[in-house]
């Protein structure tokens, strides 16, 4: 019952519990999705507060407990630093964390999510290219098996003239079936990069309407399968 | 559960348990020990509570608790309206003022934002704490969020936000605890603490 164990994982968002005290939920390599408790981390003198906010990439040494394991102690694979400097890189980084939040299971190990999550972290901090998050999200779902149909009308089969995108029907509709949102060609082109494999081909690809349109269709389609909206994104649409 | 209790030990339990950090069996504790006290002693508690609520508001210029419209720090003339420093709550006024070494005003944003809450600028004090900028004359803006994520995306919006401003923005420093070991020190503490480093003469 009572054991230790260690593991790597990414914190997706801290509690407050009582004085001085937090729970972290982490993705771990091998566990899953893990609550812990980590004591006395909003102390200043904390030995590792610091390293045990969201978004860093942590080795931990966990000690199993009921419903809540304890943190005892913490090493840092990849520092939050280089995403802490940017306004930009914390809010894709926080919809990430919230994406993953959501999907991912209790105690359900799930090595590839977590591979990714790790990815797309450490390629939030070194590009500026605003498909990462996107991206992210497509290859999320496509992970969770509701990947998008984007080469034929999902209703009728027909190859050309695509030009409608609806995540009900998953994926996209020619132009006498369809329904959804409109997508143009350039954005649909995109998304089949990504989800084709050619990710740095799509991210090296120069920002345009195409790329906020990705990027809308992608938060869409997240919370679509999530069925509730992603706090994350909302904060800072509006502005 | 059968009501144990007799109605207002009861609703005196449950009243109790609604304060942070209070759980059920400390909120049992606290409610016998407030049965068995002199009734002088419940009076004065239950006085001091009901006074503190009606007397005490927030203070319209930033947002401390105050007696009056506006509070004692915003009413001292002596203390440079030049300087502003940007906290997320009242407490921290608290801590600041016991370091001595600040002599400007402040702005409380009564929060922080949080992405993953969905709290954004709009449930925060930040529209107030733009329009005080050019009437007050301020010079420079400290922001003393705190250093955890959320105090960090806030001081980045609210440093966004000042760019059109004529101002100072500024961010306090963050480093190692005074008594603590370097050994123990995480990465990102100690990278700022070496990145903020400064000669010594």
């Amino acid at each position: 019952m009572s054991r230790l164990y260690r593991d790597s994982g990414v914190v997706l968002r801290t509690y407050k519990l009582a004085e001085s005290d937090r729970i972290i939920v982490l993705l771990t390599e091998e566990h899953g999705k893990v609550r812990a408790v980590a004591k006395g981390v909003r102390k200043t003198g904390s030995k590792f507060g610091g390293r045990l906010e969201p978004m860093s990439h942590i080795r931990l040494l966990l000690h199993e407990g009921r419903d809540l394991d304890i943190v005892n102690q913490v090493d840092t694979i990849d520092s939050v630093a280089p995403l802490m400097i940017d306004l930009d890189h914390i809010t894709q980084g926080m919809a990430v964390l919230e994406a993953v939040d959501q999907m991912a299971m209790d105690r359900e190990p799930n090595p590839q999510l977590y591979r990714m999550l790790v990815g797309a972290l450490r390629t939030i901090s070194t590009s500026d290219s605003p498909l990462v998050v996107p991206a992210f999200f497509w290859k999320l779902l496509a992970l969770e098996g509701v990947r998008p149909e984007l080469d034929v009308c999902v209703r009728c089969g027909e190859t050309a003239a695509l030009v409608a995108f609806d995540m009900d029907h998953g994926g996209v509709l020619c132009r006498n079936c369809r329904s959804g949102a409109p997508i143009s060609a350039e954005a649909l082109q995109l998304m089949r990069l990504i989800l084709g494999g050619q990710l740095n081909a799509a991210l090296a690809a120069p920002v345009s309407q195409a790329s906020h349109e990705v990027n809308n269709h992608a938060t869409r389609a997240v919370e679509h399968h999530i069925e509730r909206k992603l706090r994350s994104v909302a904060v800072f649409e509006r502005h | 559960m059968a009501a144990t209790y007799t109605q207002p030990v009861q609703t005196l339990i449950d009243e109790l348990g609604r304060l942070p950090g209070v759980g059920p069996k400390s909120a049992q504790r606290i409610a016998f020990h407030l049965l068995k006290a002199p009734r002088d002693d419940v009076a004065r508690l239950a006085h001091s509570i009901t006074d503190a609520k009606t007397r005490v508001r927030f203070c319209v210029r930033c947002f401390n608790f105050a007696e009056a419209e506006l509070c004692p720090i915003c009413l001292d003339d002596r203390r440079s309206g030049q300087v502003l420093c940007v906290v997320e709550e009242s407490r921290d006024i608290v801590a600041l003022e016991k370091t001595g070494e600040f002599h400007g005003r402040y702005h409380v944003l009564l929060g922080a934002m949080s992405p993953l809450e969905g709290i954004g600028p709009e449930q925060l004090k930040m529209k107030e704490l733009f329009i005080r900028l050019e009437p007050e004359g301020v010079e420079e803006v400290i922001l003393c969020t705190n250093p955890n994520t959320e105090g960090e995306v806030t001081a980045l919006y609210i440093a966004r936000m000042l760019k059109p401003f004529d101002v100072k923005v500024t961010r306090i420093a963050s480093g190692l605890p005074v008594g603590g070991d370097l050994e123990y020190a995480d990465e990102l503490t100690l990278g700022r603490a070496l990145e903020g480093r400064r000669e010594l003469t």
